[in-house]
């Protein structure tokens, strides 16, 4: 942990279900990047009720850990990270994915331009540079955010991606309901709803075989649309 | 008395006791203006068919577009019962929603204080 006074408080929350395998390089090249920085920082992982050893891992790595009691999905464990940061009094807090394909530059670049912009939520996006993404994936990730667009209103490239950072405003109003992946496109809507500056800024992808085969595929993307217009029903009823 | 009346007279409970729960709500800002529109819409468009049920079956049989027998006391039961089941079906997802909400909560609660101790 790097700390120094006087210098915005920074939480990296990085949510993980059954990442032993890779959670512990991911922690290792974060560490490595935040000792550059300038900030006061501190990496939580959320681990999602894991049947494996990431906690151990991650604990291992010396960062702080949250232990799900029940497996409940990225949503929640996103959720209870944000939570976590938003009672410790953090400035800004930054989401990344568990299985490696998110850079740690990336999340840095993140924060300063969070604290540069003054904006509430900025979201890497994936897709303005879409260098290493798969044909699939990005028909995928752009069908979500067309059908995010429509349900909602709302425009983004990326309406899919873990690289998020708050503000401490978004930190401390920002909720939502869904437990699932399909809270990426949720956490949009409900953004907007409380009128939060949301923007996006590129990020690169690291596409290895273990993060491929990690991430959503395009028939969960199926269930995520079904679960956002179960959720536009029922918020129309009340 | 017209079936058509019974009609009215059976499901007007539900849908005044809907908007009557969709006012309290909004009045405790529980939910938004907008949401408290909607569903006060919802529900008096629910009404207004019921409630010109008659004119409606007049109108379409006129025009031969319907060649059905007028209301029977089985099709009052019947509207009234699906009626009734949307106004249930709504008050428990509600119930339902909170109560997983609150269990959320709890259990987000509970991982971020236990894992203080360790």
């Amino acid at each position: 942990m790097n700390t120094q006074k006087s210098t915005p408080k920074i939480c990296i929350i990085i949510p993980a279900y059954n990442e032993s395998a890779v959670i512990g390089s991911v922690i290792k090249s974060l560490m490595k990047e935040l000792k550059k920085t300038k900030y006061s920082t501190s990496v939580v992982v959320v681990n999602d009720g894991s049947q494996d050893d990431t906690s151990i891992v991650a604990r291992t790595c010396g960062v702080y850990v949250i232990d799900h009691i029940l497996n409940s999905g990225a949503g929640a464990a996103t959720a209870t990270g944000l939570s976590y940061a938003e009672q410790n009094g953090f400035d800004v807090a930054a989401t990344m994915d568990a299985d490696g394909q998110h850079a740690a530059e990336d999340v840095i670049r993140g924060i300063d331009e969070i604290l540069r912009r003054g904006d509430d939520l900025l979201i890497g996006s994936r897709l303005i540079n879409k260098k290493g993404m798969s044909k699939a994936k990005i028909i995928g990730n752009k069908g979500l955010s067309v059908i995010t667009y429509i349900l909602f209103g709302i425009h983004s490239t990326d309406s899919q991606s873990g690289l998020r950072i708050f503000s401490r405003r978004a930190l401390g109003s920002l909720r939502w309901k869904t437990n699932g992946y399909e809270f990426c496109s949720e956490m949009l809507w409900r953004a907007k709803q409380l009128n939060l500056r949301i923007s996006e800024y590129p990020i690169e992808t690291i596409y290895t075989d273990y993060s491929k085969s990690k991430g959503q595929n395009n028939w969960n993307g199926i269930n995520i649309v079904k679960s956002l217009l179960k959720r536009r029903i029922a918020e129309l009823m009340g | 008395m017209s079936r058509y009346f019974l009609l009215l007279l059976l499901t007007s409970p539900f849908i005044l006791l809907s908007i009557l729960s969709a006012l309290t709500k909004y009045k405790l800002g529980r939910s938004t203006k907008k949401h408290f529109v909607i569903q006060v819409v919802i529900w008096l468009l629910i009404f207004i068919g019921l409630a010109s049920a008659e004119s409606i079956y007049i109108w379409l049989f006129q025009h031969r577009l319907t060649q059905t027998e007028p209301l029977s006391l089985f099709d009052v039961i019947q509207i009234t019962a699906i009626v009734m089941v949307f106004y249930i079906a709504n008050r428990s997802r509600t119930k339902i929603e909170t109560l997983e909400k609150r269990i959320q909560d709890l259990h987000q609660e509970l991982s971020i204080r236990l894992s203080d101790k360790k």
